[in-house]
């Protein structure tokens, strides 16, 4: 009697361990992690973007913020997950191609499937308003006659790197005072204490400083009149991209599923609209493409830090 | 811009947005109270919410929903003797021995008038000084700051009842806890014991949930107090007007030192109720009777709280600049509904400045309602079986310690920080110092190393900053006041004797 139910029970699980099998995904609710605060650069563009898949997939989108040390603690939580296409993260491209070389993270570029790149900002050489520099050339005058003071967050983050990438080009010096986040900065701008930051658009915006200069290719059209720094002799570009990873591993069905579905939602106009709501870019790049400009990142950004001097 | 004023009221005197009023003080309220889950847990629970609704009913839940939060700590430090959040943590001092002795209701009346004043004050000079405080913000600096922490640790001595020294010690462990974690300065993590979980430092929340309630759970539990307790009282009393008014320069002087700290950067709430607590010990008349339920205790650390709000609010709206953790989430929702804080909200769209305002009074004043209806409920909670209770201030502390970052080691910390703490109430070491060692040591040390780069790496270029020298000539004059003081008293007695 015994056997012939532990036979039921066998026969029974496997009914329906096959039936999920070949269930649709998604069939339960789907987790996103956010690597910063709530309410943050990061979380704003991850919220909006799961408010469209939620809608996409037709599923709960459970959004989770597990925050500390540059994201790598929401990060190292995420590669530890079962790659099984629950467990999803939306992170920026600190988190996932500086912070693993700058400190000793137990994830890399392997750990995770791109799936689509979602949004971008370039960074921006700012100033504030009464600081008596009003273009880029003021600015490195300055600095060549020294006690120039830039803030930004810690050293490794991007606009510490592109800062100095700045002052190299320019053959100039800056003094860097690491700050916990902008805002701090800004605070230390308004009092005169730092002199310039590089920060995203909408920082130029919401505190009303001054951008000098844009470091990427192109003008962007928020700020049409800042000139790049290619126009002011050296061709500089950083910028913050935000991506939706899955863990390495994930079945390539429920990858090709989720890309599909990232297409979709960063076209929606409830998205678009968000987006410009919050002064963000919306920047989609496919699977593919994806894939191959996310490593390349990786590779990059390293030898950025090796060259600033920031690891050995 | 008050020619607005009736328009914005038309526009706010929606259902949707009194409805948001009402569910945001009662639910922040409710989370305020629940140990580990502060203000930011509370509003980030409300952030997917806010999507969805018109901006003047979103900014509504959220003001209240921080209003109330703020308040809803100091039930939770009155009634079970563990504040719900950080701010609360010096309501703990006087208001739980005041519960103690029976008289939980009055307590809650103290705590929330001083609320709703506090908060009602810094709302005041939101709205007639907003940008002058704000430039003010900007121009205290680093050095600033500095010093500022100095005079802050100072209130250590305050809040050590019995040995001074066990209260240094403490306020050292608290710096040191502080120190664990990311290093602002060189972007590297320390004394993580290479568990990465801990590269983010300790969270706050989980070592005050751990020193307040797990202790307090394992210490009821460990140790059997045979003594008779008074059958507390249920409800919500509010004392009469003339103890309230020999009261009224501690409510009015704990309200200041809120608003001005909120209005800085760095300091935060915690601190400021420290301060407060500190400053009103100092300068009471009832200054014995701190520690053991003296309403004073509980004025000066929940009306510091609550004006922290206003003050907070000052860069938040003013320069879009958050002033502390829970104007850091509302910045961003804020910035989803596209209004974007910070000058140009004040030049351009003045109503929904106004709209703020109006809403922020109403938060204030409802808290009155909530805590006098809420009262009848929350009190009874003291009439629980002991065991029942404590298990669930385990429960709601645990999933409070793990929410705050979602990192399962808060939680473990939070455990063991418990232990620690029972044996620190065995030797009679004062917990609050180490609350406040850890609210301010991570800004202690940034502002310095900030201020040294600033200085060159000159230490003594920091007094040419006057507004630093004067704060710190004032710590030097707060520290040596008592032993002036008892030369002076003896030389009035050696001079009587002669005479």
């Amino acid at each position: 009697m015994r056997r012939i139910l532990t036979l039921a029970g066998v026969a029974a699980g496997l009914v329906v361990g096959g039936a999920t099998a070949y269930a649709e995904y998604p069939e339960k609710n789907i987790h996103v992690m956010i690597p910063f605060s709530a309410g943050g650069g990061t979380d704003v563009p991850g919220r909006l973007f799961s408010i469209e898949l939620e809608k996409i997939l037709d599923t709960n989108i459970i959004v989770t913020n597990v925050t500390g040390a540059g994201g790598t603690i929401g990060a190292t939580k995420l590669s530890k997950e079962k790659p099984d296409g629950y467990h999803l993260g939306f992170m920026p491209v600190g988190t996932t191609t500086t912070q693993p070389h700058i400190r000793k993270t137990a994830y890399s570029d392997k750990s995770w499937e791109p799936i689509c790149m979602v949004a971008q900002g370039p960074l921006y050489v700012t100033v504030a308003k009464d600081s008596g520099m009003n273009t880029f050339q003021d600015l490195i005058d300055r600095a060549k006659e020294g006690g120039v003071v830039t803030g930004g967050p810690p050293p490794g983050s991007l606009p510490h790197i592109a800062q100095a990438a700045v002052a190299l080009a320019h053959d100039v010096e800056f003094t860097y005072i690491p700050h916990e986040g902008i805002n701090e900065v800004v605070k230390s701008m308004l009092g005169g204490r730092v002199h310039m930051a590089i920060w995203f658009g909408d920082a130029a915006q919401r505190f009303d400083l001054v951008p000098l200069a844009i470091l990427d290719s192109k003008r962007s059209e928020e700020f049409p009149d800042v000139p790049t720094a290619a126009e002011l002799g050296k061709p500089i570009e950083h910028y913050v991209w935000f991506g939706f990873f899955a863990p390495a591993g994930t079945p390539s069905d429920i990858i090709e599923k989720l890309s599909a579905a990232c297409e979709e939602a960063v076209q929606q106009p409830s998205f678009v609209e968000g987006m410009a709501k919050a002064k963000r870019l919306i920047r989609y790049m496919p699977t593919d493409e994806f894939r191959e400009f996310f490593t390349d990142q990786y590779k990059n950004n390293g030898k950025l830090l090796r060259d600033a001097g920031l690891i050995k | 811009m008050l020619q607005h004023l009736p328009s914005v009221i038309d526009q706010l005197a929606t259902f949707e947005v009194l409805l948001s009023i009402l569910a945001g003080s009662l639910f922040g309220g409710f989370i305020g109270a629940l140990p580990g889950m502060g203000t930011v847990v509370a509003l980030i629970v409300a952030l997917p919410f806010t999507f969805s609704m018109s901006s003047p009913a979103a900014i509504a839940l959220l003001l209240s929903i921080y209003c109330s939060s703020v308040y809803g700590g100091s039930i939770s430090a009155i009634l079970i003797n563990t504040p719900g959040t950080p701010q609360s943590a010096a309501t703990v001092l006087d208001g739980y021995p005041m519960a103690k002795r029976g008289k939980a209701d009055y307590a809650l009346g103290w705590a929330t008038v001083a609320s709703v004043f506090g908060g009602l004050f810094s709302l005041v000079l939101l709205v007639f000084l907003a940008p002058q405080l704000a430039a003010v913000s900007v121009h205290f600096g680093q050095v600033e700051t500095f010093a500022l922490i100095v005079f802050s640790l100072t209130c250590i001595a305050w809040v050590s009842r019995g040995s001074t020294i066990k209260g240094l010690m403490a306020g050292s462990m608290g710096l040191f806890l502080a120190t664990v974690g990311a290093d602002t300065m060189t972007g590297f993590s320390r004394f993580h014991f290479d568990i990465y979980e801990l590269q983010g430092g300790f969270s706050l929340i989980s070592i005050l949930v751990g020193l307040f309630a797990f202790s307090e759970v394992f210490y009821r539990a460990a140790i059997r107090e045979d003594e008779v307790k008074p059958i507390p009282n249920v409800g919500f009393k509010v004392a009469p007007w003339p103890e309230w008014k020999s009261r009224m320069r501690c409510l009015l002087q704990s309200s200041a030192i809120g608003s001005f700290i909120g209005v800085l950067p760095g300091t935060g709430a915690t601190a400021a109720t420290f301060i407060a607590y500190g400053e009103a010990k100092r300068v009471s008349k009832r200054r014995d009777k701190f520690g053991t339920g003296e309403p004073e205790g509980i004025i000066a650390s929940e009306s510091a709280n609550n004006a922290v709000t206003g003050g907070a609010l000052v860069p938040t709206l003013a320069l879009g600049i958050p002033g502390d953790g829970g104007t850091a989430v509302m910045m961003g929702v804020l910035l989803i509904h596209g209004v974007t804080p910070g000058v140009q909200l004040f030049k351009n769209q003045p109503e929904i400045m106004l709209g703020a305002f109006v809403t922020l009074f109403f938060a204030n004043v409802i808290l009155l309602l909530i805590g006098a209806v809420g009262a009848q409920g929350f009190t009874r909670v003291l009439r629980l079986p002991e065991p029942m209770l404590m298990a669930m201030v385990l429960l709601m502390s645990l999933v409070g310690a793990y929410a705050v970052r979602g990192n399962p080691v808060d939680v473990i910390v939070a455990v063991a920080a418990g232990v620690v703490g029972v044996f620190l109430r065995l030797i009679n070491v004062p917990m609050a110092p180490i609350v406040i060692g850890m609210a301010l040591g991570r800004t202690f040390e940034e502002s310095f190393r900030q201020g040294m780069i600033l200085k060159g790496g000159n230490f003594w270029a920091f007094f040419e900053q006057p507004i630093a020298d004067g704060i710190l000539l004032l710590t030097l004059v707060v520290v040596c006041w008592p032993m002036i003081a008892r030369l002076i008293r003896r030389r009035g007695m050696a001079e009587k004797t002669v005479g």
